[in-house]
């Protein structure tokens, strides 16, 4: 500890000095533009703890990936080094991570998995003028940020579509059951906004915590609001098990799921009961039953083969979250080195990029970049996904 | 009415598994003042081998005896190595060594089985409705064994000669080993008890309620909680503590707020150990010298 006091007393000698002089060198080192060496990529992600469902195959993706980038040559001639931290699905190891990596002095930072992490790591990323693209949901992680980005579609995208389907069926009212944590933050207000032109509303918002095993309490009241229509909010297994607990007290409003669930484990974990709901999910899950014209499929269709070759199993879509993560810094590193202020630049301005989330515009208002459309209706009938309808 | 029956229904259920782990406190703690935070995580250990065993093309039952008879192994284990050494026990020195287990076990857990909760498969039955109340087939299996376990358990203690020989040695530690009782024999066969009742409870929710890797650390705290109303010494008090929770926490998720369902048990903790902190069915107080 004293040690580490003692450095940075050093450093920060060194630095007063440096900027005393006036000495203009200094603004490229800060700002990372070394052109030797590997390529550090940094990435925090909710391997352990409630987030694991969405973090491993994540990381799975991320080291497939970057190992596949090293043997084709890496980034005009440079290495790529993957760091890869667990935050245990909590804020305070996001946040712990994050500033680990800033003092590591890596070139960007991917994750994390959810969204609460994401926001621990939001406010350190701005400070410290560090490029990061998160992998979660909530538009909140980006919304006036300069530094940060992500890939995940918008929680508003979402729920355009929910709300898009209700109004295709003719139904007014809803009744939602969201995770309490920050992935459901925000939801009831967003799905009331959206609703309200339609004359759509939200008749009962329930709770629950992401590592809530049981759901009768809620179910009860979700089903005593007799809505026409249901949400249910939240990542697997508190996801499956709440589906579950739907079935077995035999509410029979269609269930909607969110994009929380698009994983074999939900499947697994959810067994028959996720027979019959309805979520809209990225185009990874159902990539074989699209049409040959839809623009995504190629890539789709390539990142699947690779990623079963690998690990003998499906990617799910938060893998796909963090496969365009990662391409789209490196598309940034390919086109404009490793300085972070170009990279963040870059990035601002990215158009028409197809990744496996949907293809993205990103414009300095929206650091999200896609629309409605990254997202299709999807079924669940005998433990399998079906495309509901394309668009 | 009907939702209030599903309620009770629902609490009674996850409370008999809050009770069962609750006995695990107490059957170590009255032999030994031990203790054990480890106590969860039997019950999670015990989930995650029936589910493997049973994904490995076991039979469902062989799979539960192998789950049962795997813990307790490694309840007896952890009392050889951790426990059993130890010269002066004090409930702060167990308190330290059993987290130190637990950690151990959750880590072990992690590295063997991954970060992904996963459930059993249900025991046999089916699902029916009485009156508009859902009834799983699981929460009879629950209910049913519970009250047999514990119905057999509260008898040892009560009538053989080898349950009062523990209850002995938590009473009168001096005069139990003057009659010849040894206090280490006792020790241990009291673990395997615990890992007995622990693995019991992971089996048998583990069908509804899941087994992770880290699932052990809730069902622990709420069976300490459970434990704690019955003072940690009394099989009766931590029986009705665990269906009393599992109840009080179901019926504040319905009526109250969902939001609130997890403190409920901790509320309960605190204003027990300020206003009784012997436990609020004290029958029976046991003398300690």
């Amino acid at each position: 500890m004293r040690l580490t006091h003692r450095i940075g007393a050093a450093v920060a000698a060194a630095a007063l000095m440096v900027a005393a002089s006036g000495c203009a060198e200094t603004e490229s080192t800060d700002s990372g533009g070394s052109t030797t060496g590997p390529i550090k990529i940094g990435a925090i992600l909710d391997i352990t703890g409630a987030g694991a469902s969405l973090g491993v195959p994540e990381r799975k993706t991320l080291e497939m990936l970057a190992k596949q980038l090293n043997e084709a040559g890496g980034i005009n001639g440079r290495q790529v080094e993957l760091i890869i931290e667990d935050n245990q699905s909590t804020e305070d190891g996001a946040a712990k991570a994050m500033n680990e990596m800033v003092s590591q002095k890596v070139d960007i930072v991917l994750g994390a998995s959810r969204t609460g992490p994401s926001l621990a790591m939001r406010a350190i990323a701005e400070s410290a003028q560090m490029p990061m693209i998160s992998l979660a949901a909530n538009a909140a992680i980006v919304k006036d940020a300069t530094w940060v980005f992500k890939t995940a579609q918008n929680d508003a995208v979402v729920l355009e579509n929910m709300i898009d389907y209700a109004k295709a069926n003719g139904w007014k009212t809803i009744g939602l059951l969201r995770d309490a944590s920050g992935f459901g933050e925000g939801v009831a207000e967003t799905l009331t906004e959206l609703g309200k032109p339609a004359g759509i509303s939200v008749v009962r918002v329930e709770k629950f915590a992401p590592d809530a095993t049981d759901f009768t309490a809620q179910m009860i009241n979700i089903r005593n609001a007799k809505a026409d229509m249901n949400i249910i909010w939240g990542i697997p297994p508190a996801a499956a098990l709440a589906q579950k607990a739907y079935r077995q007290l035999g509410i029979t409003a269609t269930v909607v799921q969110s994009h929380g669930i698009g994983n074999q484990v939900f499947l697994d974990t959810a067994g028959n009961s996720a027979d019959g709901l309805v979520a809209p999910l990225g185009r990874l899950l159902v990539a074989d039953q699209l049409p040959d014209s839809d623009p995504q499929k190629a890539v789709l269709t390539k990142f699947l083969a690779d990623y079963r070759a690998t690990y003998n199993e499906s990617p799910s879509t938060f893998a796909g979250h963090a496969y365009d993560a990662f391409q789209l810094a490196v598309e940034a590193f390919k086109a404009v080195g490793t300085d972070k202020q170009k990279v963040r630049d870059y990035l601002e301005q990215v158009n028409g990029f197809v990744g496996i989330t949907g293809v993205y515009k990103m414009t300095p208002e929206d650091h999200s970049g896609l629309s409605k459309d990254a997202l299709v209706l999807v079924t669940v009938s005998g433990g399998k996904w079906q495309l509901l309808q394309g668009r | 009415m009907t939702d209030l029956f599903q309620l009770l229904l629902a609490g009674v259920s996850i409370g008999a598994v809050y009770a069962l782990i609750a006995m695990g406190f107490v059957v170590i703690f009255t032999v030994s003042e031990v203790i054990n935070l480890a106590q969860g995580e039997f019950a999670a250990l015990a989930g995650l081998v029936a589910i493997s065993a049973a994904g490995s093309g076991l039979p469902l039952p062989a799979a539960i005896l192998l789950a049962i008879a795997t813990v307790v192994v490694v309840a007896a284990v952890m009392q050889r190595l951790t426990i059993a050494p130890v010269k002066r026990m004090t409930t702060l020195i167990s308190i330290i060594l059993t987290l130190g287990v637990s950690t151990a076990l959750k880590a072990a857990m992690l590295l063997i089985w991954g970060p992904e909760g996963q459930g059993l498969t249900p025991f046999p039955g089916s699902d029916f409705n009485v009156f508009g109340v859902s009834v799983q087939a699981q929460y009879l299996w629950i209910l049913g064994v519970t009250a047999i376990v514990a119905v057999v358990v509260t008898l040892f203690y009560e009538r053989t000669l080898l349950g009062k020989a523990l209850r002995a040695c938590a009473e009168q530690p001096t005069a139990a080993r003057l009659v010849g009782i040894s206090i280490a024999r006792a020790s241990l066969l009291s673990f395997a008890i615990a890992g007995f009742l622990g693995s019991v409870a992971g089996v048998l929710s583990s069908p509804i309620y899941f087994s992770s890797w880290d699932s052990g650390l809730a069902l622990g705290l709420k069976g300490f909680v459970a434990a704690t109303l019955g003072g940690l010494v009394s099989f009766r008090g931590a029986i009705l503590g665990g269906l009393l929770l599992g109840v009080l926490e179901s019926l504040v998720a319905g009526y109250v707020d969902s939001g609130l369902r997890d403190a409920v048990a901790f509320i309960v903790l605190i204003l027990v150990l300020v206003m009784r902190p012997g436990g609020i069915f004290r029958q029976h107080t046991v003398a300690r010298v």
